[in-house]
């Protein structure tokens, strides 16, 4: 090579180049991480102030002052993009898989550094520019996550739907932008920057799972980018790809011939493969913390590659199941509601290959596999609601009710949340040198099991007795009068869960800074990144890149001396 | 075995050997541009989506005569042709010809500016005679005619028009400038900085690429940052990912082409 | 480069597949402006013959065939199977709020 010098070959030096604009994939890493902690805590409170306008329409905030109908669909339509995008997007993947993933696969740093910190640097603008949609004329736009035009797509449709709908889908396109740029990064470290020895069918789960949502996010990405474009083009340029003839406050728009089936289509396209790129990291980081705390191989690891991998094959086949009210075509619903299905077969294996690997293991419940073990919980409890709406018949009855938030909330968002607590409590020693307080970790554990259930099980009821979503108020109305106390319920479930997540803030912070020194290996655990120092050095292995031996989860092996055997110990001659 | 010239330049140390075959057995820039065409041909393919999803159930104007047809054909023959020279450019790089590397680059530049040059000019046709998006002001003298009727009656014609047209422009003009850098690094900075300067003030305020212009502003900003961040000399490894991207744009071409031209021409 | 060795380096082919481009263009804008067909035919007739060319193209001029299987068969089939899927999906509803007034919508 012309240039042996590269702007890795040394650590930087000055407070900038390390700390901020940092090409070092441990120094991105952890801006992810935070940049999704401030994000979730926006996202928390306003799902807050959704919960308290839904019990006490009329009450008058501090700041704030009452909640207006078009003010909540404000609050519903930031807390589903900054939580969807900006944390189950960014946190598991852009932090973790950014921090750990080439250390266990024995690489000094990703494959492009340079692309490494603009895509980071490019989230962080799309965040600000959502962020900044609160504070323009009109407020943050009211169409929900999804975006449905024609509502996002005429901006005299409400008062959010002016300059705040413009600057959320620009801030959807930056990040399309950025996701694009830690994909393709993700995909060609894992393919070409494995240790010697570090097979395909070596890499931690963890890996597997950050190379397929990187997978999935490459494909998916790129489509939304264009819908978006799109979407901008209708707002601004006249275009009328999703507007049909309509009419708004009385007046004709010039809009003519065009079919919001089409952002549909596009959207989910999307948006169905998201869930997958929500939940994959969590799935991975679930299978290691088990296979860690059980001591023992995780239970039919091949099966779990090929799970992970069918996954996300279906995942990008079954986006009509987010559309059966929409009136598409009955021959596309019976294929998608099919296709759905399918999926419950390889979430049933991995289900069953994570409560067998629990099965008889010396289990040490320490915080991270109290939070694996969470994840399982809420993927089963949510994943079982699964099949309900894959049914057209099922989903048209239950589609606008409580019953999907409390399907979609359990299983993608919390349970991707609790990879994320298990994910930092299992990683935090080696990313910050020092120990997570166990006692705190494990109040913090229960309070937030607990309120989840509370909060999202009742859901499913009032769900059922025909409680609509998306409505500011439903107090008013009789015959949803008698889930008025099933409501207050929820509401202080919430807001003592959202109230416990301070104690993890406060564990996080103090044990940064307080905590006990962590070991170079606290968790006895085998994968690549327990063999270097803690915290890591700037290229990860002080120069010297690891050579594997073993497969990742080698727990318990007889005639071992120790009840583990790492990736990079000598081969004992009987390892595959 | 090829992995044993593999070098992991992107991450800078690690002696070749010390890391398992790559799966794809290509040099990780390469695999990355891979990557990033197979994402931005669905983001095309999307457009061509909703393109077809538009026209579908539309009553599909057909205006395109004769001198648009030929026109297009032009520009696809300067494409095809830049292609060519791009495929040449790669060769001279790999044999370490760097005078013959940069003329290569150079022509398909050419190539790439005539097509753009030439789309402008018939952007700028079409607009004059009426074809425009129902929000901005038609032409005085395109109030009625052919062309202004379609605007008006299927809106989604000029829509999906422009709209593909645009993107596919936006990414020659890339990759024009992509090539650019390549060839001449921080000497092209300048280039572009005149080019935009002239174009903006020589095209008349009234065209569309008054506005479209500023494009370079923003490349010339974003090259800026990546020299400032990546100052190296590009290598023959450059210049071979670099045409992987400007085929993709050629190949974009051969779909948009004929689905929005040559599926419109005027029945005679 | 190793492995751009291991195939035939002849600067020969790559006048052929222009060549050949140039020709399948020329067919492509003679049948579209001729109106050989019938829209419908016209459109798989064209839309094949633009396969063929960004084969052609994937193939030589972006170099695809002559890296290793693996990657081949991972990008091809892997874009090519959201184009289906998404093809094999979309349309369906498109026609069915307002059906297509004859083939493909052109007048």
């Amino acid at each position: 090579m012309a240039t042996p010098a590269s702007v890795h070959a040394h650590a930087p030096q000055g407070f900038i180049r390390k700390y901020i604009f940092s090409l070092d994939h441990k120094v991105i890493g952890i801006q992810y991480y935070f940049l999704a902690l401030s994000a979730v805590f926006v996202g928390m409170l306003l799902s807050i102030l959704m919960r308290v306008h839904m019990i006490w329409p009329t009450a008058s905030l501090p700041l704030l002052g009452e909640i207006k109908p078009e003010t909540y669909l404000a609050l519903m339509t930031m807390h589903g993009t900054i939580m969807v995008f900006f944390v189950l997007t960014t946190a598991p993947q852009g932090g973790f898989g950014n921090y750990v993933l080439p250390i266990q696969i024995g690489a000094p740093d990703m494959a492009f550094p340079v692309l490494n910190m603009l895509s980071f640097w490019t989230t962080f603008v799309a965040y600000m520019v959502m962020l900044a949609a609160f504070f323009v004329v009109g407020g943050a736009p009211l169409h929900g996550w999804t975006g449905y035009p024609p509502l996002s797509a005429i901006p005299s449709a409400g008062p959010g739907e002016g300059l705040g709908a413009d600057l959320w889908i620009t801030s959807i396109a930056i990040f399309c932008i950025a996701s694009l740029m830690g994909a393709l990064n993700f995909i060609t470290t894992t393919l070409d920057l494995r240790a010697k020895g570090m097979t395909m069918m070596r890499m931690p789960l963890t890996v597997w799972s950050w190379f397929i949502t990187a997978i999935l996010g490459l494909l998916a990405f790129g489509v939304l980018l264009s819908a978006g474009i799109l979407l901008l083009m209708d707002r601004n340029l006249g275009t009328s790809f999703y507007v049909p003839t309509t009419m708004v406050n009385g007046v004709m728009t010039w809009h003519k011939g065009g079919s919001p089936l089409l952002w549909q289509h596009l959207f989910w396209f999307f948006g169905h493969p998201e869930v997958y790129i929500a939940i994959l990291p969590g799935m991975g980081v679930a299978s290691q913390v088990l296979s860690t705390f059980s001591r023992k191989p995780i239970f039919g690891y091949r099966a779990m590659v090929y799970a992970m991998l069918s996954i996300g094959f279906f995942g990008f086949m079954v986006w009509g199941h987010h559309m059966f009210m929409s009136g598409m075509s009955p021959y596309s619903a019976f294929a998608f509601s099919l296709l759905t299905m399918c999926i419950g077969v390889p979430s049933a294996i991995k289900t069953f290959n994570w409560l067998g690997t629990m099965y008889k293991g010396r289990i040490r419940f320490s915080t991270p596999m109290l939070y694996a073990i969470g994840f399982v919980s809420l993927f089963v409890s949510g994943g079982l609601s699964g099949p309900f709406l894959a049914q057209p018949v099922l989903d048209i009855q239950l589609h606008d009710t409580a019953f999907v938030p409390a399907h979609f909330h359990l299983i993608m968002g919390v349970a991707a949340i609790f990879g994320i607590f298990s994910a930092t409590y299992y990683w935090f020693p080696k990313m910050f040198g020092r120990m997570m307080n166990e006692t705190l970790g494990r109040i913090h554990f229960f309070i937030t099991l607990a309120g989840t259930y509370a909060i999202f099980m009742p859901m499913h009821y009032a769900g059922m007795a025909g409680q609509t979503r998306r409505y500011s108020q439903f107090t008013e109305v009789a015959f949803l009068q008698k889930l008025i106390p099933l409501n207050t319920f929820i509401t202080w479930a919430a807001i003592i869960t959202v109230s416990a997540q301070f104690i993890f803030v406060i564990n996080l912070f103090w044990s940064m800074f307080k905590g006990p020194k962590a070991s170079d290996n606290p968790w006895e655990s085998t994968t690549l990144e327990w063999t270097t120092a803690t915290p890591p050095p700037h290229d990860n292995f002080g120069g010297v890149t690891p050579v594997v031996n073993h497969g990742p989860y080698e727990y318990g092996v007889p005639g071992a001396a120790k009840d583990y055997v790492m990736q990079t110990d000598p081969p004992t001659g009987t390892s595959h | 075995m090829a992995d044993a010239t593999l070098q992991h330049d992107a991450v800078g140390h690690g002696t070749p050997g010390a890391y398992e075959a790559p799966l794809f057995g290509a040099y990780s820039k390469k695999v990355g541009m891979w990557l990033f065409l197979a994402s931005d041909s669905l983001t095309f393919g999307a457009l061509l989506v909703a393109f077809s999803y538009n026209r579908i159930y539309t009553a599909w104007p057909t205006p395109f005569h004769v001198a648009s047809i030929t026109n297009a054909t032009i520009m696809t023959g300067c494409l095809l042709s830049s292609s060519l020279t791009m495929v040449m450019a790669v060769f001279a790089a790999q044999r370490g010809d760097r005078s013959w590397t940069r003329n290569w680059l150079l022509a398909t530049m050419a190539f790439g500016t005539a097509f753009i040059v030439l789309h402008g000019m018939e952007w700028s046709k079409l607009i004059g005679e009426g074809l425009t998006l129902p929000i901005f002001p038609k032409p005085a003298h395109a109030a009625a005619g052919e062309l202004a009727d379609i605007s008006k009656n299927t809106p989604q014609f000029p829509a999906t028009f422009f709209g593909l047209t645009a993107m596919h422009m936006l990414h020659v003009t890339i990759g024009v400038i992509y090539l650019g850098v390549v060839a001449f690094r921080k000497w092209f900075l300048p280039v572009l900085g005149v080019l935009w300067v002239v174009g903006f003030a020589l095209i008349p305020s009234d065209n569309v690429f008054h506005y479209g212009i500023h494009v370079l502003l923003i490349a010339l900003i974003v090259a800026t940052v990546i020299l400032v961040l990546k100052p190296k000399d590009y290598d023959a490894e450059d210049v071979e990912v670099s045409g992987l991207y400007w085929h993709f744009v050629d190949l974009v071409w051969m779909f948009i082409f004929p689905l929005v031209y040559l599926m419109s021409t005027k029945i005679m | 480069m190793h492995d751009a060795a291991t195939h035939d380096d002849s600067k020969g082919q790559y006048f052929w597949v222009w060549g050949a481009l140039l020709v399948l263009t020329a067919i492509e804008v003679v049948l579209g402006y001729k109106q050989v067909f019938e829209p419908v035919r016209m459109l798989e007739v064209l839309l094949i013959l633009s396969i063929i060319k960004s084969a052609l193209i994937i193939a030589y001029f972006m170099h695809l065939k002559f890296e290793r299987a693996m990657m081949r068969w991972m990008l091809v089939i892997s874009v090519t199977a959201c184009f289906i899927i998404m093809y094999s999906f979309f349309f369906r509803d498109a026609a069915r709020i307002l059906p297509p007034p004859n083939g493909l919508g052109v007048q």
